[in-house]
């Protein structure tokens, strides 16, 4: 206790601040790899199959917000892949297909691939989604990715 | 310019926060830094007539009582109000806001009565004149605010206080004071039927956005607000809520109702911005003062934004050429350095920065002809919509 | 303008755009101080809105930290090699030193990245919100330049000094 005057003692109130833990909404349940595992089969085989329309909806539709950290980066990984097999010159068609929502959680990925190692490998392919998303609806899912505390 | 700009007044050189008009529309009182300016409209340029400074932070809030009283609220923790003298001049009143954080936000009653001081000490406090003391006393509304206060709206019976905050909850709480308010008032409210002072009457959760800016629509028991997620949002009292995004996505700061069906935002991109009512719920209607032909793109976008969707920007834009791009900050550069003058002229609009506050000039009818808006760029702005 | 860079800059620009959104806020821990909350160390966790990464490859990258008060840009600027590494540091140790008559510029750069701005809402209030973004835009597409001539110019230099030194052991 000698450094008693450095303690935070604002801490020791539970109501004086939020933490980053009160601002992430109630979740009923937490998503887990298991059940995530037949939607990832699924993204593989349209992206084998070469429908890569289908596999970005489906990404873009409810994505797992309330999966814990690993399962999330494990789960990203099969959306980087589909996000990476889409041909440059289909990229804007399917943009413009998503509507609003979609276009947030679309946002979410490519800021969480740029953040991670394994996305900035892929950093071009990354930015021209970015590119053609800005094209197609400007920074509206931008503002709506700065305050959204669902993180994908 | 657009002609729907009827005049514009660059008054002072700091950003203005906040602004007020009595309730004849002769007096114009706004923050600048740690002051209070108050102008005498009328004339081809408002004068200056009075200065209220005894605030030593940034004055963040003041508005105007039906009664001509001037509250002003700052960061220095304090509120004054402020009794205007037959000279012309203004004696304060210090506030006993019992706040230990900023002041943010302050608004009067209808009634000119009381009124309500948001603080970033997650507080709201609802102050009122008591004759004994002879001093402005506070209530304080503590629950279940976690954050800094943004914005507070009175609706017209006096009871109801809507408030939005950092905290992305846009909060109905009542104000009720024993022995102001009578309970005859309240007695067929659809948002409830007991109405102790305090309790929470609604609560909007917004995903964690903070709320800007809310207002009351008394006649038709609705709240509006817009959110840093750059929405509109309209409730009612059965809970239904309908949000609408801005077109050009950055947040508002402001909004007005216009009548029952039409509000104005403004906010960070500088013009207003008219969202009306129709069968399939709320949508963008048209922009007031736009910068128009900047490049191509903008044409485009207003062009198309009446007919299709409601981000009418870019649907038929394939090219990947954006004219503006990057260079523009380089070439007005090297203009500079060759020929020492910028020859690149941009239209502007009246705004060049923000807009952080509408309040209405002139009404016919319950409909609200012109705005006035005041912007972080010193301006105030008088539209005609 | 080479073509992955052109997409790389819409990105922050449009990321900037959405980011610097300021207002005036007075701290909710302190009292009677305004501060730029995303360099408060222990604060409230609302006031700090989701980071942005941006980055075109592993070398170059942009990562934005928005809060409600201040947007903090990190930029971290290509070094190929030693000697670009060294190029760096020394330009941007010679702006930092400088960094009051460039406003925006933070002293010292957030750890892993090559320099760092910070923007206010003072900032904002005083300045043109897109000036303030051209000119990041404008300090990214220069910077490599920069670099990149600094080190043509250093190897020619080299160059030049290694031939007259050698020179003397010519018969």
């Amino acid at each position: 206790m000698s450094d008693w005057r450095r303690i935070d003692i604002d801490a020791f109130d539970p109501d004086c601040r939020l933490t980053a833990n009160d601002l992430i909404p109630p979740y009923e349940r937490q998503v887990t790899l298991q059940e995530l595992q037949p939607k990832m089969e699924q993204l593989r085989t349209l992206s084998s199959g070469g429908d890569t329309r289908g596999a970005v909806q489906l990404i873009t539709q409810d994505p797992p917000y309330s999966a814990d950290d690993t399962t999330k980066n494990q789960y990203f990984q099969v959306v980087l892949e589909t996000l990476s097999q889409v041909r440059q010159a289909d990229i804007i068609n399917i943009v413009k297909e998503l509507n609003t929502e979609q276009q947030i959680v679309l946002v979410k990925y490519l800021y969480k691939g740029m953040s991670l190692p394994e996305g900035q490998k892929q950093g071009g392919i990354l930015l021209a989604w970015f590119e053609k998303l800005t094209q197609s609806s400007g920074v509206t899912p931008i503002v709506h990715y700065l305050s959204d505390r669902r993180t994908v | 310019m657009d002609k729907s700009v009827l005049s514009v007044y660059k008054l002072v050189k700091a950003p203005i926060y906040s602004h007020c008009l009595s309730q004849d529309k002769s007096l114009l009182a706004i923050t600048c830094e740690n002051n209070c300016l108050i102008y005498r409209l009328g004339g081809r340029h408002p004068q200056l007539v009075a200065t209220l400074e005894n605030h030593d932070k940034t004055v963040t809030a003041v508005d105007i009582s039906v009664h001509g009283r001037i509250v002003t609220c700052s960061q220095d923790r304090n509120a004054y109000v402020w009794e205007p003298l037959s000279d012309g001049s203004y004696r304060p009143t210090l506030v006993l806001l019992r706040i230990n954080r900023a002041a943010t936000c302050v608004s009067w009653a209808p009634n000119g009565y009381k009124f309500a001081v948001g603080s970033s000490a997650r507080i709201i406090a609802v102050c009122y004149y008591e004759q004994e003391n002879n001093w402005w006393v506070s209530k304080h509304i503590k629950k279940p605010i976690k954050s800094t206060v943004n914005c507070l709206s009175w609706h017209e019976n006096g009871v109801l206080l809507a408030s939005g905050g950092t905290d992305g909850f846009m909060r109905i709480f009542s104000g009720f004071i024993k022995g102001l308010d009578s309970k005859e008032t309240m007695a067929n409210s659809p948002w409830g039927s007991k109405f102790p002072f305090g309790s929470l009457i609604k609560e909007q959760y917004q995903g964690g956005a903070y709320i800007h800016d809310v207002q009351w629509r008394s006649n038709i028991e609705k709240v509006a607000y817009v959110a840093h997620d750059g929405t509109l949002d309209v409730l009612d009292y059965q809970g239904n809520l309908q949000s609408v995004n801005a077109p050009d996505g950055l947040p508002y700061r402001a909004l007005l109702w216009i009548n029952d069906h039409e509000i104005l935002c403004a906010g960070y991109n500088c013009h207003p911005v008219m969202f009306s009512e129709a069968s399939q719920g709320w949508k963008f209607a048209r922009d007031y003062d736009k910068i128009a032909a900047a490049n191509v793109l903008e044409k485009t976008a207003t062009g198309s934004s009446t007919s299709s969707s409601q981000f009418g920007s870019t649907q038929d834009e394939d090219n990947d050429e954006n004219p503006t791009f990057g260079i523009s900050a380089l070439r007005k550069f090297k203009e500079l350095d060759l020929k020492g003058k910028v020859s690149l002229e941009q239209k502007e609009s009246a705004h060049e920065n923000a807009i952080v506050s509408l309040i209405p000039y002139a009404e016919s009818n319950g409909q609200i002809t012109q705005v006035s808006s005041c912007g972080l760029d010193g301006k105030v702005v008088l539209y005609n919509i | 303008m080479s073509q992955s860079l052109r997409p790389y800059l819409t990105a922050v620009r449009h990321s900037l755009e959405a980011a610097l959104t300021l207002s005036n806020f007075s701290s909710q821990e302190v009292e009677r101080h305004n501060r730029p909350e995303i360099e408060v160390p222990i604060q409230s966790a609302e006031l700090l809105l989701q980071p942005m990464h941006i980055s075109r490859n592993e070398n170059e990258q942009v990562l934005i930290e928005p809060s409600v008060n201040s947007v903090r840009v990190n930029i971290m600027v290509k070094q190929a090699d030693e000697i670009e590494q060294i190029l760096v540091h020394k330009f941007t140790r010679f702006l930092e030193q400088r960094a009051e008559a460039f406003y925006i510029l933070r002293r010292t750069p957030i750890k892993g990245f090559s320099i760092s701005f910070l923007i206010t809402n003072k900032h904002t209030e005083s300045m043109k919100t897109g000036k303030l973004i051209d000119f990041i835009i404008e300090f990214m597409e220069e910077v490599d330049k920069e670099i990149s001539e600094m080190k043509l110019f250093l190897n020619a230099r080299a160059r030049f000094v290694a031939e007259a030194y050698l020179g003397e052991f010519v018969y």
